[in-house]
């Protein structure tokens, strides 16, 4: 008798073995079109896990980035508004003083156009410590007080930060807040260190009869006012830049998070026609080993033998 | 001589009986995987007798011979080595993916990008008390996610623990009753059905102990097996009758140490080592993990430590904790979070110290990007352990199916064999028959 055998055992076990292993793969294909996911544990695919984790982070951090620019614009936004608000006034103010200077206006006329020039400066301080949307100061820097303070005798000051602080709005961009008052209101007018709340309030005092020759220092003013609304131009053009600047970012921020989709899904999502066919192929197989199970496993010689 | 046709034919009629219920017995124990088919041999049965020259031969049929059983020491080896490094590299695995589950599910990477995230958007306005609370909240949560990890982590151990200390009781029960056969062995005679059950007993019990630890058996003479397990240094398990108790104790990280007999010694192979090796596996898991915990404590503590708080006091820390099982936030509240840095007058929003924390959360040293590299090393070691045991899968069930080949019962073998006894048996009938027809002859002669 022979010693090698074909052991009834071990055919039952290689077409268990068999039949779970296509039973496991339809079991993998079919989850994977059911959650969309093509890895649903790390040690699947590591590094298509990391990536899937670097993506998550980027995504993650992209949204709150593209928060941020949409904050920061409607911030430059709303100090944009104001300052075109304070050009309107400024020139007023030159209209009103370029008045004044011609001689045949008299005292009364004078006294009027001081009173308006008195209402425009109140407005002036207004919109300089003008709030955002949300209530935080727009020109006082880093600090979330009163961007100006008038004392007692009606001199303005600036008690901001010299700077505002930039907000990240993508890895490596960060783009300044806006701008602190300093640099919107104040100037330096003839080697003298000044600002448009002292233009205003020193024109407002010599028409109100301050000044021996009101007439000259209407004329003196105009100066000082042209110099105010250089000051707010340059200051409108820097947030404009900035303006610009951040609805670039949001475009590039909308494409970068085009392809990080792109990516992920790349990665981490089932491809569902390769799924489905790689399904089809596994039912297939595993109905084929069965019937071949049942065919081969009747052909013992005991059915034959009657 | 008709009398000797009857002892003759009725020698056959046993042997064929006998050989029909051996084959019989063969096919009952076709699906028992542990059963060696046998085989009755046979010996031709002659009576000589000599007187001087003279010698006289008076046939006697034949004589039933031992029950023999398929043996193959080397497949049965084989199939045990290759269990033992099957059971290793699954073992392992196993308690892998218990500690990869643990790790990933518990959101310790995605709740640090979070933290990271709501830091970033406190940065455009670092005053808002909303952004503010919510990124207390957020570290808060990452915390959590620390504890948690731990915990499941603690859990997966302990689970692998408990199953080393059951499997070495098994062991030790094993070992008894191995050195059980190897007495009964001892007294069994050759050829017997008892001695080949003992013998199928002893080859069972040797593949259950191959698959928790390697094993190196000697079969003696008479056919009883000493065991020695493999490791370093290498200790006797079994030997004769007398078999020691296997045991296993943990040390303060997890790691587990075996003795036998009291006798220390690192095994190599079987299910043992691959749990033992995930124990180690896991106890550096959790040292990443609690440097990960303290890196992420010292980093945003040495941040509040260079800021000024919302009312421009000096930031005070925001975990207390020394690794991941007992990180926690102490900050009291949002306010104390230190976005400006030190010295800034209160109600500042200078955003320096906030950025100094986000870059060092998200350098290449730091809490993030390490996380990123625990996980990726685990999941590479898991993914690894997978392949291994899914090539070894195959090896064992070719081992598997081989010592079948050599020892499992093949029906179609079987069949034939009922039809040929059954033919013997029919011919040996007739052989009396024919005998009894013979002496009716005799007894007939008028």
């Amino acid at each position: 008798m022979t010693s090698i055998t074909n052991s009834a055992g071990s055919f039952f076990n290689r077409s268990l073995a068999q039949m779970s292993d296509l039973r496991g793969g339809i079991e993998r294909a079919r989850s994977q079109i059911a959650t969309g996911r093509r890895i649903e544990r790390g040690s699947e695919d590591p590094a298509a896990a990391a990536q899937l984790r670097s993506v998550a982070r980027r995504e993650a951090l992209a949204k709150v980035e593209g928060d941020n620019a949409a904050r920061l614009g409607q911030d430059l936004g709303a100090a944009s508004s104001e300052l075109e608000a304070v050009t309107a006034l400024l020139q007023r103010a030159r209209e009103l003083a370029l008045q004044a200077a011609s001689a045949p206006a008299g005292d009364r006329a004078r006294q009027a156009i001081a009173f308006e020039l008195e209402q425009l400066g109140e407005q002036l301080f207004g919109r300089a410590n003008a709030a955002s949307l949300t209530g935080e100061p727009l020109f006082s820097g880093q600090s979330s007080g009163a961007a100006f303070t008038r004392d007692a005798v009606g001199n303005v000051t600036y008690v901001g930060t010299p700077t505002s602080g930039g907000v990240p709005v993508a890895p490596g961009t960060a783009i300044e807040r806006g701008l602190p008052g300093n640099a919107v209101f104040e100037f330096v007018l003839a080697g003298t260190p000044t600002s448009a709340f002292a233009v205003l309030g020193a024109l407002t005092t010599a028409l109100q009869g301050g000044a021996g020759d009101p007439v000259a220092a209407a004329s003196a003013a105009i100066a000082g006012i042209d110099a105010a609304l250089d000051t707010t131009n340059r200051a409108q053009t820097i947030l404009g830049t900035r303006m610009a600047w951040v609805e670039q970012v949001q475009e590039q921020q909308g494409e970068r998070n085009i392809a990080l989709a792109e990516r992920r899904s790349r990665v981490g999502d089932t491809d569902i026609a390769e799924a489905i066919a790689r399904l089809q192929q596994s039912l297939t197989a595993l109905e084929a080993t069965q019937s071949a199970f049942a065919r081969v496993s009747s052909l013992t010689l005991f059915d034959a033998l009657r | 001589m008709p009398s000797a046709i009857f002892t003759i034919a009725r020698s056959g009629l046993t042997q064929a009986r006998r050989s029909l219920e051996l084959t019989a017995q063969n096919v009952a124990n076709a699906e028992n995987a542990n059963y060696s088919r046998r085989t009755l041999t046979q010996g031709e049965l002659v009576m000589t007798g000599n007187i001087g020259n003279n010698a006289q031969d008076s046939l006697g049929g034949v004589r039933p011979g031992i029950i023999e059983r398929a043996e193959s020491s080397l497949v049965q080896r084989q199939a045990r080595d290759s269990s033992s490094a099957l059971s290793a590299a699954r073992a392992e695995f196993l308690a892998m993916r218990e500690a990869e589950s643990a790790i990933e599910t518990s959101g310790v990477y995605a709740g640090l990008v979070d933290v990271e995230a709501a830091f970033t958007r406190l940065q455009n306005n670092p005053l808002e008390p909303a952004l503010r609370l919510s990124a207390l909240e957020s570290a808060r949560k990452m915390a959590g996610n620390f504890r948690i990890a731990n915990g499941t982590l603690g859990n997966a151990r302990s689970l692998v623990q408990a199953e080393m200390g059951a499997r070495a009781l098994t062991v030790s029960e094993r070992a008894k009753e191995l050195a059980e056969i190897n007495a009964d062995l001892v007294g069994s005679r050759e050829g017997t059905a008892g001695r080949a059950g003992l013998l199928d007993a002893r080859d069972l019990v040797l593949r259950q102990l191959a698959a928790e630890f390697g094993i190196e058996p000697t079969i003696n003479a008479n056919g009883s097996a000493d065991v020695m397990l493999t490791g370093t240094p290498s200790v006797a398990l079994v030997t004769g009758a007398v078999a020691s108790a296997v045991s296993v104790s943990f040390a303060a990280d997890g790691t587990a140490s075996f003795a036998v007999g009291g006798t220390g010694f690192v095994p190599a192979g079987g299910a043992m080592t691959g749990r033992a090796s995930a124990l180690i596996g896991m106890a550096g898991l959790q040292t990443d993990l609690d440097t990960i915990a303290i890196s992420a404590i010292s980093i945003a503590n040495t941040a509040q430590g260079n800021g000024a708080a919302a009312d421009g006091s000096p930031g005070q820390p925001i975990f207390a904790g020394t690794g991941a099982v007992d990180i926690n936030v102490v900050l009291a509240a949002a306010t104390g979070l230190a976005t400006a840095p030190s010295g800034a007058p209160a109600g500042s929003r200078d955003t320096g110290n906030l950025a100094a924390l986000l870059s060092a959360l998200g350098a290449s040293t730091g809490p993030v990007s390490r996380a990123d590299t625990l996980l990726l090393g685990l999941s590479s070691r898991v993914s690894a352990l997978e392949t291994r045991s899914e090539g070894l899968t195959v090896v064992v069930a070719s081992a598997e199916a081989e010592l079948l080949r050599e020892t499992g019962v093949d029906l179609d073998t079987e069949a034939a064999n009922l039809v040929r006894l059954q033919q013997a048996f029919q011919a040996n009938s007739r052989v009396i028959q024919v005998a009894a027809d013979l002496f009716d002859t005799i007894l007939g002669l008028r």
